[in-house]
C-alpha cells in the first residue's frame, strides 16, 4: 500500500467533509436502478438543450415528469457529441436541484441579508440608476443567453447611453477575438468541430482538451481507437491528460509559446517550404506600430517580414521557450508538408496571456503562412470555456467597447445603424467605450473621493468575486466601502453574494428559454421546460423589469424616438404585453422577439443568423446561416473558403471579405518576444499556473452541489512536482501555504496526480470557493484584449509550520 | 412525445471520399455497434430521496441491559439445517464468517477507531448479522489506513492483524463506466488507495482483481450516471484455528 497516494486522498476527503457546500447537507441523488428507471413511454418528455457548462456545446436530451427534470442523457442527433456526453454534462440536470437555491430576493440591512419583494428590489435598483446613471455598471457572462446579452446591451447602450458593460468572457476569450480581428478583421473561427474529424495532426498549444473539452477531444482519440493515425503534438507547460494521448510532447517555458510560433514561421522562410502561392494570393504582412501599436497595425513587406523573422532561429527559440531546437526543425518541417492536414486548438493558455492577442495572431499566422487553412482538417481554431461566450459576448457585442454585431461605439456609421435599428435619436449611444473588466472593479472598489466613479454595480450570471484577479486588490476591498452597491442574481450562494447588497434569485438552464452559441458558431435555441423554484425569474425580465421602472420614473432613455418603451412587445393586435410583469412575461416568447430584433445586426459581418424558428428545429446552427433558393436554411462549416462559404464571390478559392487592408487578404503578423510580466525569483522561486478540472464547472457553484462530482473531486489541490516537493520536505497530501506578492491560499499537495507540473512549477484549479488561488494571480493584462494573465506568476510553497514560526 | 426530430442531422449510410480511400480509412464503412449509451436519471420527487423507508418498521426486539429477551425458538432437528450466512463487507482483517459471528460482541470499538465513519453497523434487516461492523462504500470507502486501527480495537479478535486485508474485489461495469464510453474519466485509477490496481490504458481502466483489496474507493468516487463499480464481497475468509 502506498502511503502517500492515500495521504492526499485522506485529506481530500476531510476536505469534502468540512466544506463549506457539503456542510451537513442530507441531499443526495441516488442513482436509480435500472428496474426503477422510468421508462420513454411513462408520462416522460423529452425535449433538447444544450449543456449548461461548456464552450463545447454538446447537446442534452432532457427528461421532465411532472414539472421536474428527472433525467439527462445525450443527444443522438446532435452534431457536436453524438450522443456522448462529458463526466460533467450527464450531472446538468442535478445542478437545478441543491438544496441552498436562491429563491427570494435579499437585501442586506445592517449587515444581515432580508427577504424582500421583488417590487422593492426592482424599484431600489432603478432608484439607484436614476440618481446617477454614469455610475453604474454592468458585468455579464459568457453564460449570458444570447436574449439576456442583447436585453442587457440594450439597456445600458441604447437606454442609458452608459458603455460601462462587460463580460467574465473578458477574462477569457478577448485576446482571442482581438486575434480574429488582427487577422482577418472579423471575429471567430473559420473552421469547425469537423476539422478535427479530418486532420491528419492535432497540435494543442497551452491547452489540455482532454480535461477541458472532452467530447471534443475524444472524437479525435476515437478516430485513433477506429484504426485511423491521427497525431497529437502537445504544447505545454506542464503534463496533463492530453499528454497521455499525445505523440510528441514539447514541455515549453511560460510565454515560450510566442517564441515557438516565430520559430516555426522562421523555419517555414528558411527552408522555403511556405505556401508561396496561397500567400502571394490572400495574404499580407504586418506588425505593430513601434509607437502606440493598434490593433490595426502597420502592413509590411515581406523582405521586411523575412528579415525580422531571421532573428528566432531554432537555437534562439530553444532560449526563450526551452523546447529544444530539434523539435523547432519539426514543428517547421511538418508545417512544411502541404499534403498533410493540421488542426491547431488553443484555449486559455493563448488567451490569458499578457502577449495573447500576439500570439493568437501568430498561431493563425503560422497556419497562412504554410496553406494549412480552408481544407477540412487544416484550420486554427480557439476554443471557449464558456457555453456562449461567442453567441452572447463576441456576437452581441457585450463589451465596453463593442455593439451588436461586430460594431464599435467609436465608430460614428456603426452608432448610427444601431440607434437606427432601435429607433433611437440620433447621438443617444455614447462614443466612448466604457470600462473593461480590471478597470470596472478597480473604480468600483476604490473610494468615491479617490476617483471611484463606479457606485453600483450589476452582476449576471457569473461570480467575479472568485474568477477575478487578485482579488484582495479586485474586488475585497468593496466590503468597506459603505456607498458602493452591489447587485448579484444568482442562483446559489456565492463567494460575490458573499459581500452583495442586494440578491437577486435567478432562473437557471431549462426553467428559462435561451439561447446559446458555442465556439464553432453554432446558435443553440432550448425552451423552458420547468419553473424556477421559489420566486427565482429570468434574467432577462430583471433587465427589462428595471428598464420599465425606470421609465416609470421618468427616464427619457427607455423610450425610443417614438416615444415608445425600447422593449416594447406587441401582441397581434398591437396592444403591448406587459411583459415587466411576471405574471406576463411568458404570455409571449419574449427570447423569439429579442432575437428576431437581433437578427438584423448580424448581417454587416456577414454572421447571418436564421429565424428563431429555424433553431427550434436544429441542433443548432452554425452561421453564416442563409436561405436558400428552395427557401430551406443552409448553415456554414468553412467560413472564407470558396467550396462552402456562401459569401466568398463566385470562381474565387479564398476570400477574406472583411479583411483590414481592403482587399480580401488576411494579415500574418510579425510580434516579438517579450519576456512575462512577473517571473520567479529568489523570493518567490516557482511559476503558478491555474486552470479548471474536468469535474467541475468554472468556481464549482453549480458543480460542487453534485454529490457524485464532489467526491470525485472534493478539494483544489496543488499540483508538484515530486522532486520540489522532496526538496522541501513536503508529503503527499500536505497542506502547504502558496504565497505570492499579492496574497496566499492554503491547499493539499497532489504530487504526480492528474497533471504533472515540471520542476519550479505547481498548478492550481480555480474551482474551490474555499481555496482562493485568485487571491495570488496577477492583475497584469494584455495590451489590446485587456485580458488578465492567470496562468503565470510567481509564488513560493511553504509548509505551514515554517509560515506560522 | 418522443425528441422532436432533427432536419440539421440525417443519418447517413456511410461512405468513402477520394481522401479517405487514399489514406485507406476503410473502417469508415463500418458501422460501429450500438452501445446503450448512458442516461443520467434523477429521483422523480424529492419523497424518493427519504431514506426513512428503508428501516425497519417493526419493534426493536425487547431486551434488559442490551441483553435479548426474546424467547428463543426451540430447536427442531427434523428442519433443515440454519440458513447459511450471506457474504457481507467486513472491516479488514475479518475471520471467517461464522467465526465472526460467533465472536464478534457488536461493542462497536471497530467503529469508533475508524477515523473516516466508514465502519457502521449493519441495518436490522439483515436478521442474524444485524449490530455487526459493515462497510457500506456508497457511504464512505474503507481507506485501508496505516496501522488499521479498526483492527487493534477488536478485543475479541474477529478482526486480526494476521489475517489478510482484503474485504472484497471491484470490477469495472464496461457498459457503464464513462472511459469505455470514450469520454475522460480518470477519477477511480487516481484515487485507488493501492498502486498498481487500477490500470488505464488508451484512457480505459481496468481493475487488476488479484490486487484489489475491495476497499470500495472507486465505488465511492465513480461520476458515472449509473456507478460503473461493481464491488463484492469475499465469499470465503480463512479461519483461525480455534
Ligand atoms: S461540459 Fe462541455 S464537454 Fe461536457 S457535456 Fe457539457 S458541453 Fe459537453
Amino acid at each position: 500500500m502506498d502511503s502517500k497516494r492515500r495521504g492526499f486522498l485522506k485529506s481530500a476527503a476531510m476536505a469534502a467533509a468540512g466544506s463549506m457546500v457539503l456542510g451537513d447537507a442530507t441531499f443526495s441523488l441516488p442513482v436509480l436502478g435500472a428496474a426503477d428507471a422510468p421508462t420513454d413511454g411513462d408520462a416522460l418528455t423529452w425535449n433538447k438543450a444544450p449543456c449548461r457548462f461548456c464552450g463545447t456545446g454538446c447537446h442534452v436530451q432532457v427528461g421532465v415528469h411532472e414539472g421536474r427534470v428527472v433525467a439527462v442523457a445525450g443527444d443522438k442527433a446532435a452534431d457536436v457529441n453524438k450522443g456522448l456526453l462529458c463526466v460533467k454534462g450527464y450531472h446538468v440536470g442535478g445542478i437545478l436541484y441543491g438544496e441552498d437555491r436562491l429563491t427570494k430576493p435579499l437585501l442586506r440591512k445592517d449587515g444581515k441579508l432580508v427577504p424582500i419583494e421583488w417590487d422593492e428590489a426592482i424599484d431600489i435598483i432603478a432608484k439607484r440608476i436614476m440618481d446617477a446613471p454614469e455610475k453604474f455598471a454592468f458585468y455579464g457572462s459568457g453564460q449570458w443567453t444570447i436574449p439576456e446579452g442583447y436585453a442587457a446591451q440594450k439597456l445600458m447602450k441604447g437606454g442609458l447611453s452608459n458603455n460601462h458593460i462587460d463580460p467574465n468572457a473578458r477574462l477569457c476569450m478577448a485576446s482571442a477575438v482581438t486575434g480574429f480581428l488582427a487577422t482577418y478583421g472579423v471575429d471567430e473561427p473559420a473552421g469547425c468541430y469537423a476539422d478535427l474529424d479530418a486532420c491528419d495532426v492535432l497540435i494543442t498549444w497551452g491547452n489540455n482538451p482532454a480535461e477541458m473539452h472532452p467530447v471534443l477531444f475524444s472524437r479525435v482519440t476515437d478516430r485513433r481507437s477506429r484504426g485511423e493515425k491521427v497525431r497529437i503534438i502537445d504544447i505545454s507547460t506542464r503534463r496533463t491528460r492530453t499528454t497521455d494521448a499525445a505523440n510528441d510532447y514539447l514541455e515549453m517555458d511560460p510565454h515560450g509559446d510566442v517564441a515557438i510560433a516565430l520559430g516555426i514561421m522562421n523555419q517555414l522562410i528558411e527552408s522555403n517550404s511556405y505556401d508561396k502561392d496561397f500567400v502571394e494570393k490572400h495574404c499580407a504582412f504586418r506588425s505593430p506600430e513601434s509607437e502606440s501599436p493598434t490593433l490595426q497595425g502597420q502592413a509590411i513587406s515581406e523582405d521586411e517580414f523575412r528579415k525580422r523573422i531571421a532573428a528566432y532561429t531554432p537555437e534562439r527559440v530553444e532560449e526563450l521557450s526551452g523546447v529544444p531546437a530539434d523539435q523547432i526543425r519539426m514543428l517547421g518541417k511538418l508545417f512544411g508538408q502541404r499534403d498533410l492536414r493540421i488542426t491547431s486548438l488553443w484555449c486559455m493558455g493563448m488567451n490569458q496571456h499578457t502577449m495573447g492577442t500576439a500570439i493568437n495572431s501568430l498561431v493563425h499566422g503560422v497556419h497562412l503562412l504554410s496553406g494549412h487553412f480552408g481544407r477540412p482538417g487544416d484550420a486554427p481554431t480557439s476554443l471557449t470555456g464558456q457555453p456562449s461566450a461567442c453567441g452572447t459576448v463576441r456576437e452581441v457585442g457585450t463589451l465596453a467597447h463593442a455593439l451588436p454585431g461586430g460594431r464599435l461605439v467609436a465608430k460614428p456609421d456603426h452608432r448610427a445603424q444601431c440607434e437606427g435599428f432601435w429607433n433611437l435619436p440620433a447621438g443617444r449611444i455614447n462614443a466612448t467605450p466604457g470600462y473593461h473588466t480590471v478597470k470596472m472593479f478597480d473604480q468600483f472598489t476604490l473610494p468615491t473621493d479617490e476617483g471611484g466613479d463606479i457606485n453600483t454595480l450589476f452582476v449576471q450570471v457569473t461570480n467575479p468575486g472568485q474568477t477575478l484577479p487578485n482579488l484582495n486588490k479586485l474586488f475585497n476591498d468593496k466590503e468597506k466601502l459603505k456607498d458602493k452597491f452591489l447587485i448579484v442574481s444568482e442562483v446559489y450562494p456565492t463567494a460575490t453574494t458573499q459581500l452583495a447588497d442586494l440578491i437577486l434569485p435567478a432562473a437557471l438552464w431549462v426553467e428559462k428559454n435561451g439561447i446559446y452559441g458555442n465556439s464553432e458558431r453554432r446558435t443553440q435555441q432550448w425552451f423552458k421546460m420547468v419553473d424556477p423554484p421559489g420566486e427565482a425569474r429570468d434574467d432577462t425580465w430583471m433587465t427589462i423589469a428595471i428598464a420599465h421602472r425606470l421609465l416609470e420614473l421618468g427616464h427619457e432613455g427607455m423610450k425610443d424616438k417614438d416615444g415608445e418603451f425600447i422593449f416594447a412587445v406587441k401582441d397581434d393586435q398591437g396592444q403591448e404585453i406587459p411583459i415587466w410583469e411576471f405574471e406576463h412575461y411568458y404570455d409571449t416568447n419574449v427570447d423569439k422577439h429579442l432575437f428576431e430584433e437581433y437578427r438584423q445586426f448580424t448581417t454587416m459581418k456577414h454572421k447571418n443568423l436564421a429565424p428563431y424558428d429555424e433553431y427550434v428545429k436544429a441542433r443548432g446552427l452554425r452561421w453564416p446561416v442563409v436561405q436558400q433558393d428552395d427557401g430551406s436554411w443552409r448553415e456554414t462549416k468553412f467560413r472564407f473558403a470558396g467550396f462552402d462559404d456562401p459569401f466568398v464571390a463566385e470562381g474565387k478559392e479564398f476570400d477574406f471579405y472583411h479583411s483590414t487592408s481592403g482587399d480580401g487578404r488576411a494579415q500574418i503578423w510579425f510580434h516579438d518576444y517579450q519576456p512575462p510580466p512577473e517571473v520567479p525569483d529568489e523570493e518567490y522561486p516557482m511559476w503558478l499556473c491555474t486552470g479548471r478540472v474536468l469535474e467541475h464547472w468554472h468556481t464549482g457553484t453549480m458543480t460542487r452541489r453534485l454529490p457524485q462530482l464532489n467526491r470525485a473531486m472534493p478539494t483544489a489541490y496543488v499540483e508538484m512536482n515530486l522532486q520540489d516537493a522532496l526538496a522541501q520536505n513536503i508529503r503527499q497530501g500536505e497542506t502547504v501555504l502558496i504565497e505570492s506578492r499579492r496574497g496566499t491560499t492554503e491547499l493539499p499537495v497532489w504530487i504526480d496526480g492528474r497533471g504533472r507540473p515540471p520542476r519550479g512549477t505547481v498548478f492550481v484549479p480555480f474551482f474551490d470557493e474555499t481555496k482562493l488561488i485568485n487571491n495570488c494571480t496577477l492583475d497584469e493584462h494584455d495590451p489590446f484584449s485587456k485580458q488578465p494573465d492567470y496562468k503565470k506568476c510567481a509564488v513560493r510553497v511553504r509548509k505551514l509550520n515554517e509560515a506560522s514560526s | 412525445m418522443p425528441p422532436p426530430a432533427d432536419d440539421n442531422h440525417r443519418r447517413r449510410k456511410p461512405t468513402l471520399n477520394r481522401r479517405d480511400l487514399l489514406h485507406g480509412r476503410l473502417w469508415k464503412l463500418v458501422r460501429l455497434p450500438d452501445r446503450p449509451s448512458p442516461v443520467m436519471r434523477y429521483p422523480k420527487t424529492r419523497d424518493d430521496v427519504d431514506n426513512s423507508a428503508s428501516e425497519s418498521k417493526t419493534a426493536p426486539p425487547r431486551s434488559i441491559g442490551g441483553i435479548a429477551i426474546e424467547p428463543v425458538r426451540p430447536t427442531l432437528f427434523d428442519e433443515s439445517p440454519p440458513a447459511k450466512s450471506f457474504p457481507i463487507f467486513r472491516p479488514p482483517g475479518a475471520v471467517e464468517e461464522s467465526q465472526f459471528l460467533a465472536g464478534c460482541t457488536r461493542c462497536r470499538d471497530c467503529s469508533d477507531a475508524c477515523p473516516h465513519d466508514a465502519i457502521v453497523q449493519a441495518p436490522e434487516r439483515l436478521g442474524q448479522v444485524a449490530g455487526t461492523p459493515t462497510i457500506d462504500a456508497d457511504t464512505n470507502a474503507c481507506l485501508m489506513c496505516d496501522g488499521l486501527p479498526c483492527i487493534t480495537a477488536c478485543k475479541p479478535g474477529v478482526l486480526n492483524h494476521s489475517l489478510p486485508k482484503t474485504i472484497g474485489t471491484a470490477t469495472i461495469t464496461e457498459h457503464l463506466c464513462l472511459a469505455h464510453h470514450s469520454t475522460t474519466c480518470t477519477v477511480c485509477s487516481e484515487r485507488c488507495p493501492t498502486q498498481g490496481v487500477i490500470e488505464v490504458t488508451d484512457g480505459k481502466p481496468t481493475i487488476n482483481e488479484d490486487q484489489c483489496t475491495g476497499c470500495g474507493v472507486c465505488r465511492y468516487v465513480c461520476p458515472a450516471p449509473e456507478n460503473a463499480i461493481l464491488l463484492m464481497p469475499l465469499f470465503n475468509r480463512p479461519s483461525l484455528p480455534r
